[in-house]
């Protein structure tokens, strides 16, 4: 697409001579994931998925991959990649802190918890520490409402949060 | 009449039947010990359009915040030409202050599952997408597992249905979203199945006619096919009996509805109620009351999309009517937000109009331009930057934009103008309070000139 071919665009893909898409994630996708769908590009949020737990985030150079395996231009995955807020084109922390930011968290006090984590990171929402250890997200309503304030930490949720509380987890997060 | 037993939480302890601290999860072997998949057999000894006649007749309305019934949405279906037909199921339930539907992921996923196999065999629809937001990490994995075990056990697959009883295979697969509310949106949910940006096609085209790949599609909320199979054990009828009729001579609310209460309470969680249950007898019965012993100032009606209840709507009745009878737009998911009377309103309509900038798909213009402006608005009103004239801006951009004036794509829209428009009119005294009069300055001299 043209964000990749044309010169004018001066876009820097970062490559790698080794492909993100190894033999045995194709095979697997083959297998498991391309017969769930009627196109091709159906099995594309599956990949992506996957992809992305494999290398934290998802290089262009994986979507490069991507579209040649699902016979799409790497627009056409750049398009979804972007629209979705859970793909992530850039390394992130080894832990995403997303922090409930809707209403029922808010008005139970969600903003002395981000604050804080603001704060203790000495980072921006949307930012990873220097370490790479943290990036900082406030999302909207994470479904866990009557728990609020709440967050998700890679895959766990942390109810209820108070100061303390969060301090306790991060502080038991190995590096 | 408070219902005497539990119907979508039979195995899931809730007040006031059981402890919350007493949840596991119901696997297959247990469901089936407490008589699950009873309904399915049941359901596979009836003609397919029959299973529809009683669903219709039950006036099951869907629970995913539309309140179409069910029925009648499967009875647009033309009939089977050979070609494949889908059952997408909605588990978005990105709508905030929303969590109901998580409830049944977490702790009793076959009794989803018998419902999409029962739907799936009455509309003879052989692949079902059990489509399960981002965020629900956990919950796909439990779901994941309770799919793989109804393969296991012949409900799904090609030796499916309880094990080949009848001559119908039907593919259960989960799709997980990515992070994006508007993928709750029926057809902006398609979208997102065949791997597209999540963008709300428009309509007509109806799904039931050419939905995902073109072809013909039922989309249903995750609660509304957890009804079908004990009304389809215990007869239209028995759902009939629970639940009200419309004190307004519209369409009755019957049946058990899930209701998940968040904010200012003493005890949040999600509930089982029968329909036309006060809210206040919600929050004081169930839920332990206001917290605090704080006063009542308001509450979402059912998801931030539906607007506000105003201080003086308490009592109003948690029914399909609430919308014409309290100024909101409807039930919606049927989760209140409560706010205590310290509550600052005007903060509330700024998050809300936060939610709805960042969550907009921005394929119309009067949604996505609009919605950045109403956010700045109630931003500048909070700050007290605003002056009066501004109060007027805010509400007659947010009445110019949605489905249903017409100018928008999907319901996104309606939400965001519903709930500014109500937090507005419901507390317009705060908002006033914010606000500096609109003055223009004139540059006029008087006396004499020359
Ligand atoms: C912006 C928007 C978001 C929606 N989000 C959800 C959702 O998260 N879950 C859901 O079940 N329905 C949601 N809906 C309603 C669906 O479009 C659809 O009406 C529903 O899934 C149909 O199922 P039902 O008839 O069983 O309720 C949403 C609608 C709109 C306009
Ligand atoms: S109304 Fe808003 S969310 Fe819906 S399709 Fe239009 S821009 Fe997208
Ligand atoms: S508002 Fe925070 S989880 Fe719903």
């Amino acid at each position: 697409m043209a964000w990749i071919v044309k010169e004018s665009a001066k876009m820097k893909i970062d490559r790698r001579p080794e492909p993100y898409l190894t033999d045995e994630m194709k095979a697997r996708y083959e297998k498991d994931v391309l017969p769930r769908y009627e196109t091709k590009m159906g099995a594309m949020m599956p990949i992506l998925h996957d992809v992305q737990h494999a290398y934290n985030h998802i290089p262009y150079q994986a979507m490069e991959e991507i579209a040649a395996f699902l016979d799409l231009h790497p627009g056409d995955i750049l398009d979804t990649v972007s629209f979705y807020e859970e793909f992530h084109t850039h390394p992130v922390g080894k832990y995403t802190i997303a922090v409930c930011q809707s209403i029922a968290c808010e008005v139970c006090g969600h903003q002395a918890i981000l604050d804080h984590l603001r704060e203790k990171l000495d980072i921006e929402p949307h930012e990873t520490t220097e370490d790479g250890k943290f990036t900082l997200l406030a999302l909207e309503c994470l479904g866990a409402c009557d728990d609020a304030p709440c967050c998700l930490i890679n895959d766990d949720r942390h109810n209820k949060l108070t100061i303390e509380g969060i301090d306790k987890v991060l502080d038991s997060l190995p590096d | 009449m408070p219902l005497t037993d539990p119907v979508l939480c039979k195995r899931i302890p809730t007040k006031p039947w059981g402890d919350p601290k007493d949840r596991k999860l119901i696997t297959y072997d247990e469901y089936v010990r407490t008589g699950g998949y009873q309904a399915l057999e049941r359901a596979l000894d009836m003609d397919p359009k029959d299973i529809v006649e009683e669903v219709k007749a039950a006036q099951l309305r869907g629970r995913g915040g539309a309140g179409f019934p069910c029925g009648v949405k499967w009875s647009f279906l033309p009939e089977p030409d050979g070609g494949r037909r889908y059952l997408a199921i909605n588990c978005d339930e990105a709508e905030p202050g929303t969590f109901k539907d998580r409830l049944l992921v977490d702790f009793d996923p076959h009794y989803v599952l018998e419902g999409i196999a029962i739907a799936c065999y009455a509309c003879q629809l052989d692949t079902a997408y059990f489509f399960i937001r981002g965020e629900y990490r956990h919950q796909a994995k439990t779901f994941e597992r309770a799919i793989k075990e109804a393969y296991d056990n012949g409900i799904f697959g090609p030796q499916g249905l309880l094990r080949g009883k009848v001559d119908f295979a039907v593919e259960c697969y989960q799709h997980r979203g990515a992070g994006a509310y508007i993928c709750g949106e029926e057809t902006g949910l398609l979208e997102a199945i065949e791997g597209k940006r999540g963008w709300p096609r428009i309509k007509p085209p109806f799904p039931a006619v050419k939905g995902l790949f073109g072809r013909p599609t039922i989309i249903n909320n995750v609660e509304t096919l957890a009804a079908v199979a004990p009304i389809i054990e215990k007869g239209a009828k028995w759902w009939n009996e629970i639940g009200c009729e419309s004190s307004i001579g519209g369409p009755p609310s019957y049946g058990t509805k899930l209701m998940g209460v968040s904010g200012h309470v003493n005890s949040p969680g999600v509930f089982e109620c029968e329909l036309g249950i006060p809210l206040s007898k919600l929050v004081n019965d169930y839920c332990d009351g206001m917290r605090g012993g704080k006063k009542f100032k308001g509450a979402i009606a059912g998801g931030v999309s539906m607007g506000i209840l105003g201080p003086d709507q308490f009592d109003a009745e948690m029914d399909f009517d609430i919308g014409k009878k309290y100024d909101v737009m409807g039930l919606g998911t049927a989760c209140p937000t409560i706010f205590d009377e310290d509550t600052d309103m005007v903060a509330v309509a700024r998050n809300i109009a936060r939610f709805f900038k960042n969550e907009s798909c921005g394929q119309c213009t009067p949604c996505r331009e609009g919605a950045q402006w109403i956010y700045k608005l109630i931003g500048r009103i909070e700050q007290g930057n605003a002056t009066s004239k501004d109060l007027d801006l805010l509400l007659e951009l947010g009445q110019s934009m949605g489905a249903m004036p017409g100018t928008t794509i999907c319901g996104l829209a309606d939400g965001n103008n519903w709930a500014i428009r109500t937090i507005v009119n419901k507390y317009r005294d705060e908002f006033e309070a914010r606000v500096k009069p609109y003055s223009v300055a004139v540059n006029a001299t008087v006396g004499a000139t020359g």
